[in-house]
């Protein structure tokens, strides 16, 4: 049936190939809905292209430009070439706090979206309704709360001497423990704030991602004979890695531009054991007034993070699995 | 009934909603502009003096009788303050940089030490043409004032702020915990073995939640005092040329008039002296043997409710403290303060702050007007009538302000300054924040290892330092 029934026409079409029965004034008004299907999508889109450019684009472009002058917010910028590029390669600094950002990528996506997929796992199994609903709000809350606040808390609860942390620890026998004062007490201690604050997005997204996994999927392993873990090594995992690809990458750029938290834990100390690539830029920019190199490294960063995201998308055709 | 036609609603199309929703938006942009462009910010787009401080609203509130008390003597200056919140005064400093930034800079703004040789460098308006003017009017306010305080605020022979309030690095000590380790109140010329013998019998009288020296890792309070102390600092200090026209006029009969300069420089790093090796060293042994914590950076926001607990032993603060131990339920009695531990001398550390008028301001006679009238007597009781901070003045640091309060030995505050006149103000050169985070980041780590850390982390911070102060140099 279908093969014999002529394609529907739009009357516009119908008009513009001078069809019998199209109307003088149906073509005009098919012509204003044509117009105005291609100018209605712009307009919906222009507060976002709007916004884009002046706050997204508009600043990319600015600190560009901005990465060849000196300039302090005071006096005039001077064009200055490369000079703050080659400053900021030979800057020990800005060197240390690039690495640390990257190992604490390393360190904090894999606690996160680890712990996160646990959970996730784990409310999903059996449990009643309003238990689930509370596991998932108190998963997610921490999210919502300002990062600088819950990290000016947790100065509190790991400060060496009378820190609830080293309180409990003391009820066991265990010796007070340098948290914010060592190198790595204090590195851990902002891993740990980080992914206890940030975890719930990725848990989130996990539970999005089972829910879309179909029961018969495992009903089918099961009668295949597989067990517990088996089922989620190969069924959870392998259906749930577009889910798994979309929360790494939004991990990962979110915590190469890790800021708060160690900013306000441990001002990037002792030493530049906590300094971060963000950090750098705002101790360059806005308290060292070197906007020049502030803008250097932000492109950098800018630069690493494009890197990694368009690696990420190209493994995952070897890794990302659909239905 | 408007929008009904023939007894049925008319029905809204969507080019009347998008009409509609065009018009909201636009109606929305027009009703939300003055807010958009700053200008419903009190102070700006008036001829108002805006005056920028370091504070809640609270603290802009309290400077609201005097106000009223100088528009009653200035009818024709309105003034405005605009109270900045900031953790600490680097921040203060970024916040006011981006507001010169945005094209809207206050017209006079509340500067400490910290930022004083920044603010000379590129901001701040010199008073000199203002105090010579009103230099009848100025003699009872330098009289009052300790020199160390104004040369603290002079740069390259010119001066920029009147002092207002300022603090020196005195040894706060819990009396309960002295008395509990048999302690009497230390002499006024104690020494640093002193100090470490009295951090020991603190220990050994109470081992556990107690810590007998507690401080932060900062530009005051920090280091610094233990430096100054042994006659160093981890900055070379240096003097200007000038600044005659204010000694000669004004501290003529000064005893200290001969130390007097045309202000501070602090040109050339100094982390690899041998003293400033010895006084690190010290604090490490401290570390060590669990007599003081490793310094955490930051601000002393959590100090005073530990020290009001009595976990605390002794702790270097300034006289602001008095007002916070006395909220915090602590009696008159049941702490004190005393002079910092003599080393090989017993110079001490100082911050001070005060008013500087931006280069930017519209109206500078109108801002040195504000400004004279905040030096004076009436005004500063208005500003301080609590031990929150020493006035600057040193007939305001009396019985009267720490009636009640305490401590018993207030008067080490101001004596700090007319026994010790060689102290000095906190080394804060226009690279300033440069500086501090070189200083910050290399303490905690020099304190807390072996002598070998120490020789690399002093080694880090002499290299961060030249770094810092060539910088913007």
């Amino acid at each position: 049936m279908s093969t014999t029934t002529p394609p529907r026409q739009r009357p516009d079409q119908a008009a513009r190939r001078g069809r019998p029965g199209a109307a003088p004034a149906a073509s005009a008004s098919a012509a204003t809905g044509r117009n105005r299907q291609r100018w209605l999508p712009w307009i919906f889109l222009a507060p976002t292209i709007l916004g884009m450019g002046l706050f997204t684009l508009v600043p990319i472009v600015a600190s560009v430009v901005l990465a060849f002058f000196r300039w302090d917010i005071i006096s005039a910028p001077s064009f200055v070439g490369f000079d703050n590029f080659s400053e900021v390669v030979q800057d020990p600094t800005v060197r240390v706090s690039f690495l640390n950002t990257i190992v604490f990528v390393v360190v904090a996506v894999a606690l996160q979206l680890g712990l996160a997929l646990a959970l996730a796992v784990m409310v999903q199994e059996k449990m009643p309704a309003w238990l689930r609903v509370f596991f998932r709000s108190a998963f997610f809350f921490p999210l919502i709360l300002s990062a600088a606040s819950v990290s000016i808390f947790m100065r509190y609860l790991f400060n060496e001497q009378f820190g609830v942390v080293n309180w409990f620890l003391s009820l066991v026998g265990i010796p007070a423990v340098p948290w914010l004062t060592t190198p790595g007490g204090s590195a851990a201690v902002v891993v740990l704030v980080y992914v206890w604050q940030n975890f719930g997005f990725s848990f989130l997204l996990f539970i999005g991602g089972l829910a879309s996994i179909p029961v018969e999927t495992y009903e089918a392993a099961s009668i295949d004979g597989a067990t517990g873990w088996r089922k989620h090594l190969h069924v959870t995992l392998p259906l749930l890695s577009p889910t798994t690809l979309v929360a790494s990458v939004m991990a990962i750029i979110n915590a190469l531009q890790v800021f708060d938290q160690p900013y306000v834990l441990t001002r990037g100390g002792p030493g530049d054991s906590t300094r971060t690539a963000v950090m750098v830029i705002f101790e360059s920019a806005f308290q060292r007034l070197e906007f020049g190199q502030a803008s250097v490294i932000g492109v950098l960063l800018t630069l690493i993070i494009m890197a990694i995201t368009a690696a990420q998308f190209r493994l995952s055709k070897r890794f990302v699995f659909y239905q | 009934m408007t929008g009904a036609t023939n007894g049925h609603l008319r029905e809204i199309t969507r080019r009347t909603a998008l009409g509609a929703l065009g018009a909201g938006i636009i109606g929305a942009t027009v009703a939300s502009w003055p807010r958009l462009t700053g200008t419903d910010i009190p102070g700006r787009g008036d001829n108002s003096l805006s005056i920028a401080i370091m504070g809640t609203a609270a603290d802009a509130a309290a400077r609201q009788r005097a106000i009223d008390a100088f528009t009653r003597l200035h009818p024709e200056i309105r003034v405005k303050v605009q109270a900045i919140q900031a953790a600490d005064w680097k921040d203060f400093f970024t916040k006011i940089l981006t507001m010169v930034a945005a094209g809207t800079p206050p017209d006079v703004v509340y500067v400490a030490t910290e930022g004083a040789q920044l603010f000379a460098e590129k901001l701040a308006h010199p008073l000199d043409e203002f105090v010579r003017r009103d230099a009848a009017d100025m003699r009872e306010f330098f009289d009052d004032v300790h020199p160390s305080l104004v040369e603290a605020f002079m740069y390259k022979g010119s001066l920029y702020q009147l002092p207002m309030d300022w603090n020196a690095a005195n040894m706060y000590y819990n009396t309960t915990a002295f008395s509990q380790a048999g302690l009497e109140r230390p002499a006024d010329d104690w020494t640093h073995v002193d100090f470490r013998d009295s951090l020991t019998a603190m220990r050994k009288a109470r081992t556990s939640d107690f810590t007998p020296y507690y401080w932060t890792n900062r530009l005051f309070g920090g280091v610094v005092p233990w430096l100054y102390a042994n006659d160093t600092s981890f900055l070379k200090e240096t003097r200007s040329t000038g600044g005659e026209w204010l000694w000669d006029d004004f501290y003529a009969k000064d005893p200290s008039r001969s130390l007097r300069s045309g202000g501070y420089q602090w040109l050339e790093p100094n982390a690899d002296d041998d003293r400033v090796f010895e006084s690190f060293d010290y604090l490490r042994g401290l570390v060590k043997d669990g007599l003081g914590v490793r310094p955490e950076e930051g601000g002393g926001g959590s100090l005073v409710g530990l020290f009001a607990s009595n976990r605390i032993g002794t702790t270097p603060a300034g006289g602001y403290w008095v007002q916070g131990l006395h909220e915090a339920g602590m009696g008159a009695n049941d702490f004190d303060v005393q002079f910092f531990p003599r080393w090989k001398t017993q110079r001490h550390q100082f911050g001070t702050a005060g008013y500087a008028i931006m280069k930017t301001a519209k109206d500078k006679d109108a801002a040195w007007e504000w400004i004279k009238f905040s030096a004076g007597r009436e005004a500063m009781e208005l500003i301080f009538p609590n031990p929150i901070t020493t006035p600057a003045r040193r007939s305001m640091v009396n019985e009267r302000l720490y009636a009640g309060k305490g401590p018993a030995h207030w008067k080490v505050f101001y004596d700090t300054l007319d026994r010790f006149p060689t102290t000095g103000p906190i080394p804060a050169p226009p690279q300033q924040a440069a500086v501090e985070t070189a200083l910050m980041k290399n303490v905690s780590l020099a304190v807390s290892g072996d002598e070998q850390q120490l020789k690399q982390a002093l080694g880090s911070m002499q290299r961060d330092l030249e770094l810092a102060l060539r910088r913007q140099s």
